[in-house]
C-alpha cells in the first residue's frame, strides 16, 4: 500500500471487528459462505451436464437393407446409410463410405475409392493408397435378418476379409 | 420554440457544432452515449495514415452485422426441415430479404478481412508493447470470436456447403487428443449432425458469440483509453521527455479510479500539449459517423452487386466435389489435406497436425508475441520502424504463407482436391451420384 504515496484512510469492512470475530463465528461464516458457494458451483455443473445428451433421436446403428438377391455383383452405394454393399458371386461384405480423414463420402471409381474433400484414395478393400486419410475405411458386420433382408450393424466393425454368404441365396 | 427544440436536442444528443471548448467537452462528458469517449484526442491518433481507421471500420462492421442479423432472425427458422426453405423465402418471398441476407454475408466476410488487416496494422506499427500488450490479447480474442461467428453463421442456411463444412469442422474437433470425442459430442449434440447441432450453432451465433464480441469490444476501447491513447503518440512522448520510459506515477482523473499497485496503469498524457490535441466533439464523432457511413455503403453496394451463395439443400448422401471451406478457412483445409504423416507404423492425421496443432501454435505465438518481442521501445507507434525489421518480416512471412495457401485452395483446387493450373481443363463433376 505504501507505493501509493497517499493516505486514503482506513476502510472498515463490516464483520471484521476483532471483538466479535471469534473462532466460532469465523467457522460459521466459512460453513455458511462455503455451502452457498458449493450450491452455486453444483448448479453450474448441472447446467453444463445438460449439454451431454441422454436421448439421441438418431437412426439405429443396426438396420436392414434390401434382400441379398437385389444387389448386383460389384459395389453398390447406399446413400441413406453412407456405406457400400459389395457382392462377389454369393459373398457379401460392407465397407463404410465415410472417409476416415474428416468424414466426407468416398466415391467408388471402378478400381478405387476417392474422397472429394481432400483427395484421399483407397484400395477396393478400403486400405489407404494416398492422401491425408490416416486409417483404412471401416468394415461392418453383415448378416441376414429373419425375414430375409441383408442386415448391417455399424456398431460392429469387423476385420478386413470378412465375408457373409447368405444361406438361401439363389445365385 | 426553436430555442426549446435545440435545447431538447442538446440534452438528448450533443452539441453538434460546439461554440466553445466548454460546450465541446460537455457534449462528451454529459452525454450517456458518448461518456466513454475522451474529451480530447491526440492529433496523431486521429491520423488516417497511422491507423487507416481500421479498428473503427471493424466496429462499424460489427454494428452492421448485429443490426442485419437481428433483422434476419425475424425470418430464419433454426430447424433442419425449415432452415433452407426460410433462406429461400428470404431470397424470393420477403421484400428486400435478399438484400438483407447479402449485406449480412458480405459484412461478415469483410469483417474477417478488416479485423485481420487491423491486426496487421497494429503489428507493423509496433503498437502492442508495454501496457498495450493486454489490449493485443483482447484483440486476439476478438479475432477468434470473429472467426467463430463466421463458422457458426456458415452452417445456418443448411445447404450443402454448410453441411459439409460442419462435417469437416467437427471432424477436426474429433481429432483433438483425449477430449476430441467429448468435444464433438457437445458440438453436435449427438453422434451425427442433426437438429441439435443446428440449434446449438444457432444459439452460439445469435446470442453468445455476439454478446461476447460486444463485451470484448467495450473492454478493448476502455483499454485504448487507459493505456494512454493510441501508440501513435509514443514518438511524440519520446521526443518530449529525456527519460522516455519513466512514465510519471500512475494518475487517474476519474472520480472513483483509485489505481493501486500495478493494476491498470493510467498513463498520463502530460507531455501532450494543447496544440497536439483536438476536441472529440465534433472531430472524433464526425470521423466515426463517416467511417460507419462509408462501411455501410460499401457493404450495401456489395449486397446490390453480388448475391450470397446458396447451394442445394443439405444432403448427407452426396459430398460436393470438391467440397471447399469458405476462403478464410481454406488455408486450414489445405493444411488438413496435406499434413498427414506416416512414421513407420504410426500415422498422425492431418486433422490433428494441420487442423489443431498448427493453428493452435500460431494462435499461441500470436498471443505470446508482445511478451517475447525484444525490439527497442523507440520503434513504438511508427510504421515499419527499421529496428523492427526482423519482427515485421516474420509476421509478413506467416501472413504471406497463409495468403498463398488461400490462393491455392480457392483457385487451383479442383475435383478430388487435385491441383489444376489455370487453363487446365477440369473434369465436369456430376452433382448427384
Ligand atoms: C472485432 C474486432 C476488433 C475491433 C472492433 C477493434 C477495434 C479497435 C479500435 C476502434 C481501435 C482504435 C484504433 C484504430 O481504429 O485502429 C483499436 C486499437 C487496437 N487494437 Fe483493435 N479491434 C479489433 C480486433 C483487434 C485484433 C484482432 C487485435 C490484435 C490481435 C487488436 C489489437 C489492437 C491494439 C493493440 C490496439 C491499440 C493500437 C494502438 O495503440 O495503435 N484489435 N481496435
Ligand atoms: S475427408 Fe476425405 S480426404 Fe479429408
Amino acid at each position: 500500500m505504501s507505493n501509493l504515496g497517499h493516505n486514503y484512510g482506513t476502510v472498515r469492512i463490516q464483520g471484521d471487528d476483532p471483538a466479535v470475530n471469534t473462532d466460532r463465528r469465523r467457522l460459521l461464516r466459512i460453513v455458511g459462505k462455503g455451502s452457498v458457494l458449493a450450491a452455486f458451483l453444483a448448479q453450474l455443473g448441472a447446467a453444463g451436464r445438460a449439454f451431454f445428451p441422454n436421448v439421441l433421436y438418431e437412426p439405429p446403428r443396426k438396420f436392414n437393407l434390401k434382400r441379398p438377391h437385389d444387389y448386383p455383383v460389384g459395389y453398390t452405394f447406399d446413400a441413406a446409410h453412407r456405406l457400400y454393399v459389395i457382392r462377389n458371386a454369393n459373398a457379401f461384405h460392407v465397407i463404410s463410405a465415410i472417409c476416415t480423414h474428416l468424414g466426407c463420402n468416398v466415391q467408388w471409381k471402378g478400381t478405387e475409392f476417392d474422397c472429394p474433400c481432400h483427395g484421399s484414395r483407397f484400395n477396393p478393400d478400403g486400405t489407404v493408397i494416398s492422401g491425408p486419410a490416416p486409417q483404412p475405411l471401416s468394415w461392418f458386420e453383415a448378416n441376414e435378418s429373419p425375414d430375409g433382408f441383408l442386415q448391417v450393424d455399424t456398431a460392429e466393425p469387423v476385420a478386413r476379409g470378412f465375408r457373409f454368404v447368405p444361406p438361401n441365396l439363389k445365385a | 420554440m426553436r430555442e426549446r427544440l435545440s435545447k431538447l436536442w442538446r440534452t438528448l444528443a450533443w452539441s453538434w457544432s460546439p461554440a466553445s471548448e466548454r460546450e465541446s467537452s460537455e457534449a462528451i462528458v454529459k452525454n450517456f452515449w458518448l461518456h466513454w469517449f475522451p474529451v480530447k484526442v491526440a492529433r496523431a491518433s486521429m491520423d488516417f495514415n497511422y491507423s487507416f481507421w481500421l479498428g473503427t471500420a471493424s466496429a462499424a462492421l460489427l454494428a452492421i452485422l448485429t443490426i442485419t442479423g437481428v433483422m434476419l432472425m425475424f425470418f430464419y427458422v433454426p430447424s433442419t426441415e425449415r432452415a433452407y426453405g426460410s433462406i429461400k423465402d428470404l431470397e424470393y418471398a420477403v421484400s428486400f430479404g435478399r438484400l438483407l441476407r447479402n449485406q449480412h454475408r458480405w459484412a461478415a466476410e469483410g469483417m474477417v478481412a478488416v479485423v485481420f488487416i487491423h491486426m496487421a496494422r497494429v503489428f507493423f506499427t509496433g503498437a502492442y508493447r508495454g501496457p498495450r500488450a493486454m489490449n493485443w490479447l483482447v484483440g486476439v480474442a476478438l479475432l477468434f470470436a470473429t472467426l467463430l461467428l463466421s463458422f457458426t453463421g456458415y452452417l445456418l442456411p443448411w445447404d450443402q456447403l454448410a453441411y459439409w463444412a460442419v462435417t469437416v469442422g467437427t471432424g477436426i474437433a474429433r481429432q483433438a487428443p483425449i477430449v476430441g470425442n467429448t468435444l464433438a459430442l457437445i458440438l453436435l449434440g449427438g453422434n451425427q449432425i442433426g437438429q441439435q447441432t443446428l440449434l446449438r450453432f444457432y444459439v452460439m451465433h445469435v446470442f453468445f458469440l455476439p454478446v461476447f464480441a460486444w463485451i470484448l469490444f467495450g473492454y478493448h476501447m476502455w483499454r485504448v483509453r487507459k493505456d494512454g491513447g493510441l501508440a501513435a503518440i509514443e514518438p511524440l512522448r519520446n521526443a518530449r521527455t529525456s527519460t522516455p520510459r519513466e512514465t510519471p506515477a500512475a494518475k487517474s482523473y476519474s472520480l472513483f479510479g483509485v489505481t493501486v499497485g500495478t493494476s491498470v496503469a493510467v498513463r498520463s498524457s502530460m507531455q501532450l500539449e494543447e496544440r497536439d490535441q483536438v476536441a472529440a466533439s465534433p472531430n472524433l464523432i464526425r470521423r466515426m459517423m463517416l467511417v460507419f457511413l462509408i462501411v455501410f455503403n460499401a457493404t450495401l453496394a456489395a449486397a446490390l452487386l453480388f448475391n450470397a451463395p446458396l447451394e442445394g439443400p443439405a444432403n448427407p448422401a452426396v459430398t460436393p466435389n470438391p467440397a471447399k471451406a469458405p476462403w478464410y478457412f481454406v488455408w486450414l483445409q489445405e493444411l488438413v489435406a496435406s499434413t498427414t504423416i506416416h512414421l513407420g507404423p504410426y500415422t498422425v492425421s492431418g486433422a490433428l497436425l494441420g487442423g489443431i496443432l498448427v493453428p493452435g501454435i500460431l494462435l499461441a505465438i500470436l498471443a505470446a508475441w508482445p511478451f517475447l518481442d525484444q525490439s527497442p521501445r523507440e520503434a513504438e507507434g511508427l510504421w515499419f520502424a527499421r529496428n523492427r525489421n526482423r519482427q515485421n518480416l516474420v509476421f509478413a512471412a506467416i501472413t504471406g504463407a497463409i495468403i498463398i495457401l488461400i490462393f491455392v485452395g480457392v483457385f487451383l483446387r479442383g475435383p478430388y482436391w487435385r491441383l489444376y493450373w489455370p487453363g487446365m481443363p477440369r473434369p465436369a463433376m456430376p452433382t448427384l451420384m
